[in-house]
């Protein structure tokens, strides 16, 4: 199938059932919002190392944050709960709390209630000051610059991890370019995040590795430099992969980020050099998720 | 599905009790409602012989031509609504837990006595005690939202717990005794005695009076004052008070040990 002059592959993206937050972090301005937001989600790219995947969401205008002042989510995503509880409560408290202005309150509403700032307000050291509103709990923590403000707790929700397409192009600077596209098309994009660096992974891993104690490794079917030698699944003139990763609360959601990432390509100057799009997938069998790209295309 | 709408036949000799209204979970029909049996003076009535009854809705209750005789509307209401036109007696909306419980009209004593949640909007004057303890606890209100348009009278919000409290006219004398936390909005004018014997929580007032007796506090910024006038107009549906308007802060009194926070609106 051909979308606007790209080859789409007949394959698909697998994804895998995960557990997901939203917080709304503020701040005076944007410059120290996004700040607490960088150093939040920094060292969250995936869950095989980094405990939880996180990104920030879009930014949030004046009218949207619970406090009046500029700000941004962020989506958090996790594997368990308890990981994903001590992962946010470390993370607000070393990098939000930390942070000159900010301010920290849930954005998700279920009934699976995670604390937020139910054990930060013992920072206050008997100071700190708990206030009631519209049946939320929220915390006034005293700190050098004034006062942090934090909602007691926020709620877990099921999500999804892993929906991916792959960009193969005839080399590495077009492929970028591609990708920085794609990423750009999707970021204000409402319940998902690409939580790699930028958005996009140029190390695809396969599952487990010629040695044991590793259960994942490179994947070497989408190395341009191992075709030669491998089983590649590359053609002759794909000389650079990259690979967009994107977590959503919804199934829709990531469809959707994947079909406005692939107009995008389509629509841009770049395509000329973009050899198709693919997708990564375990055959099938270890994600419950599968978003068929020519389905979603369509 | 309509709301039952309730309308008195004729005025009573004696008070009314109208707890039936909120106080039997048990009604789930307006048949049922209409066979609750009223104590009045030493006689018994049914509900249809004191009221004209129509509507089906009994989760969503107006009370139209309210006189001030009918005393306990909204008695430990939990997930309903009623709405009355009219003034109303004493103790309304007493230890509610939940719903809204709006009042166009005055009413008397002991209005949002230890209220547990939900919200009561009077739109108009309330008597002494606004919430105040109820006979069988001794703390006050412990949560929920109460706005009152127009003047409170003496003794109002004692031992308050917890909860939210906008007063738009003026305050009685001994007011916020005892109060133990809590947030309070006042626009209008305090009374004598304001704030005795208070442990801690937040009060906000355009009146000056009080804060001779408290600590002038630094300008730190306080992320939470602007947050919590934003989401107080947002459940008001108003704006309560301008949100660039200047507040000084006095925190703790200068001879008691107490934590009291009062930010004052600077004219």
């Amino acid at each position: 199938m051909k979308y606007k002059g790209i080859q789409i592959e007949n394959t698909f993206a697998e994804a895998f059932n995960m557990k997901a937050s939203r917080i709304i972090v503020t701040a005076d301005n944007l410059k120290w919002a996004k700040n607490a937001c960088d150093s939040f989600t920094g060292f969250a790219t995936s869950v095989i190392a980094c405990g939880i995947e996180a990104g920030i969401e879009k930014q949030l205008n004046k009218t949207e944050t619970p406090d009046g002042r500029h700000g941004y989510s962020i989506l958090l995503f996790s594997m368990s709960r308890s990981v994903l509880e001590k992962q946010l409560e470390t993370r607000v408290g070393q990098c939000i709390l930390t942070c000159p202005t900010t301010a920290v309150f849930s954005g998700i509403d279920s009934d699976d209630v995670i604390p937020l700032g139910k054990n930060l307000k013992y920072f206050g050291d008997g100071h700190q000051i708990s206030k009631k509103i519209n049946k939320k709990r929220f915390w006034r923590i005293p700190v050098m610059d004034g006062e942090f403000l934090c909602e007691e707790s926020t709620s877990r929700v099921p999500a999804i991890g892993g929906g991916n397409f792959l960009v193969l192009s005839k080399n590495r600077s077009s492929c970028l370019k591609a990708c920085e596209v794609a990423i750009d098309s999707i970021r204000n994009l409402s319940n998902v995040i690409t939580p790699f660096p930028g958005g996009v992974v140029r190390s695809g891993s396969k599952v487990g590795s010629k040695y044991k104690t590793l259960i994942a490794s490179t994947n070497d079917a989408f190395c341009p430099t191992l075709k030669s030698i491998t089983k590649s699944s590359l053609a002759n003139n794909v000389n650079c992969v990259m690979e967009i990763v994107i977590n959503g609360l919804h199934e829709k959601d990531i469809s959707l980020a994947i079909k406005k990432s692939i107009q995008a390509i389509a629509g841009s100057n770049i395509k000329k050099d973009i050899v198709s799009i693919s997708a990564g997938n375990y055959g099938g069998k270890l994600g419950q998720y599968h978003f068929h790209l020519r389905k979603i295309m369509k | 599905m309509k709301p039952v709408t309730l309308k008195l036949k004729k005025k009573t000799k004696f008070r009314l009790d109208m707890s039936f209204l909120s106080c039997n979970p048990n009604i789930t029909s307006v048949e049922k409602l209409k066979s609750q049996i009223i104590f009045n003076g030493k006689n018994q009535y049914k509900v249809t012989e004191l009221f004209f009854v129509s509507g089906f809705d009994v989760k969503n209750i107006f009370i139209k031509s309210a006189k001030d005789i009918m005393d306990n509307i909204g008695k430990n209401m939990d997930g309903i609504n009623i709405t009355v036109h009219g003034n109303v007696g004493h103790s309304f909306g007493k230890e509610m837990k939940s719903g809204v419980l709006k009042l166009y009209g005055n009413s008397l004593e002991h209005t949002a006595s230890g209220i547990k949640g939900g919200s009561i909007f009077v739109f108009g004057n309330t008597g002494d005690y606004l919430c105040g303890k109820p006979p069988t606890n001794n703390t006050g209100i412990l949560d929920g939202l109460i706005y009152i348009k127009g003047n409170v009278g003496n003794h109002s919000i004692q031992r308050m717990r917890r909860g939210n409290i906008v007063i738009e006219g003026n305050i009685g004398d001994h007011s916020c005794h005892q109060m133990i936390s809590g947030s309070i909005i006042i626009k209008g004018k305090i009374g004598k005695n304001f704030c005795d014997e208070i442990k801690r929580g937040t009060i906000i007032i355009k009146d000056k009076k009080i804060v001779k007796n408290y600590l002038l506090a630094n300008n730190a910024e306080v992320n939470f004052i602007k947050f919590y006038l934003l989401q107080i107009s947002k459940w008001l549906g108003k704006n309560i008070l301008p949100l660039n308007k200047n507040l000084i802060r006095y925190h703790g009194h200068k001879d008691e040990n107490n934590l009291c926070e009062i930010f004052l609106v600077k004219n």
